[in-house]
């Protein structure tokens, strides 16, 4: 029982409070992976010798920890690895921490939904359940071949490993937030494409502008455009350089919406999501002889000055301004 | 100061988009002193006829006009829209925008009846243009017609666009076609810049016409009669948009009201001046508006034809050589012999005194086309049956329209036609209802396009509807509308919020009622306007061939029928032969019923040759278990029948006429139900009355019997006596008959005292007693089924299920075949037909009845939930299959068809589990796709059996839940027996052993909810009625008003009940259940299962119906138990058929709805109550994680 899987109680919109909080759990231990936007997996192998305390004791203290020092609540799960660790997790509530016994895994999977499983989304869990195998306990149940005819070779031999316990994933260290994410909600339900538009360029620019100042580019962005009807459409496009400029990502952006072709969709919420964050100083950028898009990129820069002297709003595209 | 009238002003008609009823604006266009206003509704003349009256009523003279989008003529778009070109990407979500564009124009009907033909023809010919109704250039032309052109047409939006030169050229066409006949109508709604209702384009509309030479009209484009109606107006755009309200866009100017001559002018003068001319020239403005409207004169009475009727030409209906009466009469004689009535007297004078009073009214035409349509239907081999008064006329049932012999069930001619009777009579036909499309061809087919027309059936927004398209437009959660739409009964969107105050079952509702604004203001708003327009179920009219110039038609949406705009009521003012064809779905389940036992059998079973009389019929009908029969199926009817014990076709004839409103209202059944038993003794009011009232044990049951009674007492003759029966549900003319009553039969020389009591009779049940030749037309099918259920109970039920008649759903209809012993077959691809079948079941030795052959109802392909026709069909025809992979290569099932056949076992003969079934149909189906599935082979064990691929099988449970979810239906066993173990823990009766409840006692019953009403009774009081199946039989059970705080919210609203109630016991058969307190059983028997006996001990000690997050509702007080103490004592009868004791405590009684003659009625009775119809239930209580679908 070594790994503890923490969920911070962050408000969506403070992601950037994240690193700060994986500081907290590295005073317990180096092996701990950020798990965005509001998670991590820490490993306590040498912790619990090295404070004398138990994982589920060690949970307690750095809840204690987190609300003292950020007033941030959290749930924790606790389990002898990483994907127990999780599903604990799920069983969790702030206060009470939940341990996955290291003796009776299978009794502890055996009447969860397959759903908890890691790896498990909704097309499987649904597939799975239209077949009886509703419960982890039924899947490892299961004979294998049966398994790998409804999901795949590859995919069923991991879900039967995975049913029956057999925890093989590693908390791997790392310190990198892989993608940032916001939100634009419209009061009611919105059918102006102009007014997606300047929704999906303030999410552009924000996300650029953040990107810009942790130094860090992304390679693949999300847009989420949600309905009325709590629908949502969802479309990633992996850009053909990773970049931080809010005009190449917009450009993105604007493409994916234009793609929808909505006319009488009742949108109620656009969000963007970028993904792959790499550090910019690995990025390449391919050179043009058109001096628009140089020019572009030097405005940017000053506009990013400026906005750090005089604040957020102090430059802006003009489609926002009004 | 001239008048003004307003030329172009639209009604609720349009469709979504007018906000007034054509009635509001007559009166309104009175009030303000207008002498004339046109109605040009959106694409329809719908409103004409309401429109044409409620003008009639205010003094104010009606033009007719309509509202077109007109195609521009071809060599206008030489400038060609290129945009129409480009097609738009097709949206991943919530659909296209609905296309606006084309420009609309107004038609005003000028010369009389040609104006009105022309107007007629134009609807006809833009109703002809696919989707959306669009006037080609080609048909734009017509002489009677003044035209028009505002500022949604193509002129009109040149104009706007700054380009009057365009809009000359635009122009040009439009001169052409109409001449001096055309108008530049300009429009002032405030508004700013340049768009229509803007000051800039009126006046350059105004500025424009003087330059084209072509005269302005002023109009305000009305859409509603009263201002303050904008926002409704905003609503009906964004629901027949599609799109929510956006208040940052342009909304509606709030102008377009019917506004006042002076306000008029002065928008007139605002107009001339922005027009560079002198004020004067207002005057000239308005004096042209109302030129053009002085010229329009078309005449309601002669030119729309209100009044005359227009028959099939003879030669149609074989009569091309002698006149239709000859025709007609030969025919009668005929059929005397045929019938073999031509050696009795009485019979050729009836028939010739009823051929006298045709010959009278010149309606030998409208027989000859009946008759026509009868035997044409017959041929095609469909079950057909004349209803109503026509079935009294003895020329009817010869020439083959009704079956009943009206001499011998003494109806009489003058119910149904009279000399002194001058509306068209009404013979309507009852026809299987599954063919019902076919009858409709066959009688176009026989009298041509031109001739016939079915008749629209507006759909008009109640609340419901009002709620979902408000809340729509003012962008609520959609899961919000619904849940907020669904807590509501199918009441009238007026009543939206005295419903809310009033109702128990919204009371959670009414206390967060102001979260949403604006909504139930504008729900209310929205009350009866127009939201779609349907066919009429049975109308069909028959003219000759100068229907479509007078009449609009339009094709119906599914099938493409003409169908006139008018519905029925306009109908019959208009003068146009309606002949009533209904589908009867009893007689296609009947049909099927008779076809099932010849196909499995091969006996012939001739339902109209039936033997009357048959003892095991009358024992079915007396044992009270009429679930599927006709007419006597309801809780009420259930209960009469058990009270009534009919024994003889008059009996039956006689029940169904009690079981309605008005001899329940007058409360003629207690009277009749003693007298038949010889409780109490037969009264008659005079000896000379015993003959028409000695059938009935002296209680005035008929229409007849008032005709009798009325003629014998004054002599005046029957036609005479019908006209004053029917002069009695007036309150007004009810006091001139009393005194002419009285005159007359004094001078017959009857006692006071006798024209006083007959006279009581008369007035109580006169207007409410049942047309005896209804009754008997019922009774026949009524028979006829219940002799079905008693003699091929299997082939009865594969009838109903097929064709699903009658209230209850059909998992009901099954759990009653099971309790009558007819074993259900499961589905099975191998046997199971499209439509339900029977089978022989070999007798197991183990049965007693050993002697009898025992059919089975095999369940159909077609209740697997969203099987398409084509898909059962080729099942069927495949059958037999020797393995799944012959039926998934031979039936070729889309994906989850196949799955949910072997969900609910259709595949079992296949081998393997089901889930096993479940996983080969899916590899199979990725092979089929190319794309290489896991296993690829296809695994066989044993040859021909699948093999198992070691998934777990569903559970019991699981099973149960897949068949109600595929086939609505609890198919292998009854959904109750699952809790019989927590019922028998709870200790509750079973409805089997409440038959043996005694009277007074309090028990405890459950079930699964069949129906539920809330009919109108007697004491004008609402009282919710429910049936419960509970597996072993039915448990009616009745709500008073003092346990509805309590309990309606769950009756309405959960699908499986507990409820507490005490007995009520009339009888030997009638037995049912006064609720005191309801639970949700499913949500108790989750409790069960998850707390165990202390949870549901916890919820039931809360207040009983509500949930458990709104346990501050108070438990009813002990007032209130003596309330219903005294409720369980009296007499009173929990059925519709209730007269239920009067409780003093009723505060409803302030709004009581009060029918002409006294019989009273809660506002909120006679609805279809709130929540879910059992029918479209689909769910098992929960749904564990591991259910399919």
């Amino acid at each position: 029982m070594t790994i503890l899987c923490v969920r911070f109680q962050l408000p969506p919109m403070y992601e950037a409070a994240l690193p700060q909080l994986l500081g907290l759990l590295e005073e317990f231990t180096p092996v701990v992976e950020a798990l965005p936007p509001d998670g991590a997996l820490a490993d306590l192998g040498g912790a619990e010798r090295y404070f004398g305390r138990d994982a589920v004791e060690l949970a307690s203290v750095i809840r204690v920890r987190a609300l003292a020092h950020f007033g941030v609540d959290c749930v924790i799960g606790a389990g002898p690895g990483p994907m127990l660790a999780r599903i604990a997790l799920r069983a969790a509530r702030p206060g009470l921490t939940c341990a996955v016994p290291e003796d009776a895994v299978a009794e502890f999977l055996a009447d969860r939904p397959v759903a908890v499983l890691p790896g498990v989304g909704a097309a499987t869990a649904r597939t799975l359940c239209e077949y009886g195998l509703d419960t982890l306990g039924r899947v490892a149940a299961a004979p294998l071949s049966t398994l790998q005819r409804l999901v795949g070779a590859k995919a069923g031999r991991e879900l039967h490993e995975k049913a029956n316990g057999i925890d093989r994933g590693r908390v791997v260290p790392n310190a990198v937030s892989r993608s940032l994410a916001t939100d634009r909600p419209f009061e009611r339900d919105e059918l102006d494409p102009e007014r997606h538009r300047r929704a999906l360029l303030s999410a552009a620019e924000e996300i650029g502008a953040r990107l810009r100042a942790v130094d860090k580019v992304c390679r693949t962005l999300t847009l989420t455009v949600r309905y009325a009807d709590r629908s949502a459409t969802t479309r990633s496009r992996t850009l053909a350089e990773p970049t931080a400029h809010s005009a190449a990502l917009a450009k993105a952006v604007y493409g994916m919406y234009d793609a929808l072709g909505l006319q009488r969709a009742r949108v109620r919420a656009i969000a963007l999501r970028a993904e792959g964050l790499t550090p910019a100083e690995q990025a390449s950028h391919q050179l043009t002889f058109d001096p628009a898009d140089e020019r572009i990129r030097r405005i940017e820069e000053v506009a990013d000055r400026a906005r750090a002297k005089f604040g957020p709003r102090a430059v802006m595209p003009g489609r926002l301004a009004a | 100061m001239p008048g003004f009238t307003h030329l172009h002003t639209v009604s609720g008609f349009s469709l979504r988009h007018g906000a007034s009823h054509p009635e509001r604006l007559a009166e309104r266009a009175f009030e303000r002193g207008m002498d004339a206003l046109a109605l040009t509704d959106r694409d329809t003349l719908a409103g004409t006829v309401r429109f044409a009256k409620a003008c009639a009523r205010a003094g104010v003279r009606p033009l007719f006009g309509v509202n077109l989008a007109v195609a521009p003529a071809a060599t206008a778009s030489e400038a060609g829209p290129a945009h129409q070109d480009r097609r738009r990407r097709t949206p991943v979500r919530g659909g296209a925008f609905i296309d606006e564009s084309t420009p609309r124009v107004t038609y005003l009907a000028r010369d009389g009846a040609r104006g009105w033909a022309d107007l007629c023809r134009l609807v006809t010919a833009a109703h002809r243009h696919p989707d959306t109704p669009v006037l080609t250039w080609g048909d734009n032309h017509a002489d009677g017609l003044t035209v028009l052109l505002g500022p949604g047409s193509d002129v009109g939006r040149a104009l706007a666009a700054g380009r009057p030169d365009r809009a000359a050229r635009l122009l040009a066409p439009w001169r052409e076609a109409y001449g001096d006949d055309l108008r530049l109508e300009a429009v002032w709604h405030g508004r700013t810049g340049t768009g229509p209702g803007s000051l800039r384009l009126a006046a350059r509309t105004v500025g424009f016409a003087a330059e084209q030479g072509v005269r302005p009209v002023l109009s305000n484009a009305v859409r509603y009669a009263d201002p303050g109606q904008g926002r409704v107006a905003d609503v009906l755009d964004a629901a027949r948009r599609l799109v929510p309200i956006d208040p940052a866009k342009e909304l509606d100017s709030g102008e377009a009201w019917l506004k006042g001559a002076g306000a008029m002018r002065e928008a007139a003068e605002r107009i001339v001046e922005a027009a560079g001319y002198r004020r004067e020239a207002a005057l000239r403005l308005l004096e042209q508006t109302q030129a053009a409207a002085a010229e329009c004169l078309v005449d309601p009475e002669d030119d729309l034809g209100i009044g005359t009727v227009h028959f099939p030409e003879p030669h149609l209906v074989g009569a091309d050589r002698r006149s239709a009466q000859r025709v007609l009469a030969s025919r009668a004689a005929a059929g005397m012999v045929l019938r073999g009535y031509a050696g009795r007297r009485a019979y050729w004078e009836r028939m010739h005194e009823e051929l006298d009073i045709i010959a009278h009214h010149g309606f030998a035409s409208y027989f000859l086309t009946v008759a026509q349509v009868v035997d044409d239907v017959r041929k095609m081999g469909i079950r057909v049956a004349a209803r109503g008064s026509g079935a009294g006329s003895l020329v009817n049932h010869l020439l083959g329209i009704a079956h009943a012999d009206p001499v011998e069930h003494r109806l009489l001619m003058e119910r149904f036609l009279s000399r002194e009777r001058v509306v068209l009579p009404d013979i309507d036909i009852d026809v299987e209802s599954a063919r019902r499309l076919e009858v409709y061809r066959a009688i176009i087919g026989r009298f041509g396009a031109e001739r016939v027309a079915t008749v629209a059936m507006p759909e008009t927004y109640r609340v419901r509807h009002a709620i979902r398209d408000v809340g729509a437009a003012l962008s609520l959660d959609p899961a919000e509308i619904d849940r907020l739409a669904k807590s509501f009964p199918h009441i009238r969107a007026r009543d939206a919020r005295a419903a809310l105050q009033e109702l128990p079952e919204l009371k959670a509702l009414a206390a967060e009622k102001e979260r949403y604004g604006p909504l139930w203001e504008l729900v209310e708003a929205l009350d009866a306007l127009p939201r779609g327009v349907a066919m009429h179920p049975c109308g069909v009219l028959l003219s000759d061939a100068s229907l479509l110039s007078r009449t609009p038609v339009m094709p119906t949406s599914g099938e493409g029928f003409p169908m006139a705009q008018f519905d029925k009521d306009d109908v019959e003012d208009l003068g146009l032969l309606k002949l009533d064809v209904l589908g009867v779905r009893m007689q296609s389940a009947m049909a099927h019923a008779v076809a099932e036992v010849k196909r499995a059998s091969g006996a012939e079973v001739d339902l109209d040759a039936l033997p009357p009389g048959d003892p095991a019929t009358y024992g079915l009908i007396r044992s009270a278990e009429t679930l599927g029969c006709f007419q006597i199926e309801s809780p009420g009817q259930r209960d009469l029948v058990g009270r009534l014990q009919p024994a003889t076709f008059h009996d039956l004839v006689v029940d169904i006429s009690l079981f309605r409103p008005g001899p329940v209202a007058a409360d003629m059944v207690r009277p009749f139900i003693e007298a038949r038993h010889g409780r109490a003794p037969v009264r008659y009011p005079h000896p000379d009355l015993e003959g028409p009232l000695k059938e009935t044990y002296g209680v005035v049951v008929f229409h007849e019997q008032i005709i009798h009674i009325v003629d014998i007492m004054t002599g005046c003759g029957r036609g005479e006596a019908d006209r004053v029966r029917r002069g009695l549900s007036d309150p007004e003319s009810q006091g001139r008959i009393r005194f002419w009553f009285a005159q007359h039969a004094a001078a017959r020389g009857y006692d006071t005292e006798t024209i006083q009591r007959t006279w009581e009779i008369i007035e109580a049940f006169g207007s409410y007693g049942f047309c005896k030749a209804h009754a008997v037309a019922f009774a026949v099918p009524t028979y006829q089924s219940a002799w079905l259920k008693a003699h091929h109970p299997a082939a009865f039920y594969a009838g109903l299920l097929t064709h699903d008649p009658g209230m209850y759903p059909k998992r009901l209809l099954l759990a009653d075949a099971r309790r009558r012993g007819v074993p259900i077959l499961p589905l099975d691809v191998n046997k199971s037909g499209v439509a339900h079948r029977i089978e022989l079941v070999s007798e197991s030795s183990s049965s007693s009845r050993l002697s009898r052959e025992v059919w089975g109802l095999r369940l159909a392909l077609f209740d697997v939930h969203n099987i398409s026709e084509a898909e059962a069909r080729r099942i069927e025809d495949g059958q037999p299959y020797s393995s799944l992979l012959d039926f998934w290569e031979r039936a070729r099932p889309s994906r989850p068809l196949a799955q949910r056949l072997a969900q609910v076992g259709a595949l079992d003969a296949f081998g393997a589990n089901r889930r096993d079934l479940q996983l080969h149909l899916t590899e199979l189906h990725r092979g089929a796709r190319g794309k290489g599935g896991g296993g690829g082979q296809l695994p066989l064990s044993g040859g021909r059996r699948t093999a198992s691929a070691g998934l777990p099988d569903l559970s019991a449970e699981e099973r149960l839940s897949a068949e109600l979810g595929v086939l609505s239906m609890d198919a292998s066993r009854n959904l109750m027996d699952d809790h019989r173990t927590f019922l028998d823990e709870l200790g509750v009766v079973s409805a089997r052993r409440l038959r043996e409840a005694r009277h007074g006692e309090t028990v405890l019953v459950a079930g699964a909810k069949a129906a539920t009403q809330t009919p109108p009774i007697r004491s004008g009081r609402r009282v919710i009625f429910t049936t419960l199946d509970d597996g072993t039989g039915l448990v009616d059970l009745a709500f008073f008003d003092d346990s509805h705080d309590a309990c309606a919210h769950t009756v309405f609203h959960s699908w499986l009940l507990l409820v507490r109630g005490v007995v009520q016991r009339r009888g030997p058969r009638s037995v049912s259940v006064v609720g005191a307190a309801a639970w949700n059983l499913a949500e108790l028997a989750e409790l069960r299962r998850e707390q165990g006996l202390e949870g549901v001990a916890a919820r039931l000690a809360g207040a009983p119906g509500t949930g458990p997050a709104a346990d501050g509702g108070a438990p009813p007080d002990d007032g209130q138990g003596a309330a219903r103490g005294r409720l369980a004592g009296s007499d009173g009868l929990p059925a519709p058929a209730g007269s239920a004791a009067q409780d003093r405590m009723d505060h409803h009684r302030s709004r009581t709805i009060r029918m002409p003659t006294g019989y009273e009625m809660h506002p909120w009775a006679d609805l279809r109550p709130a929540g879910q119809e059992p029918s479209q239930t689909r769910k098992l209580w929960h749904q564990s994680p591991g259910s399919a679908g």
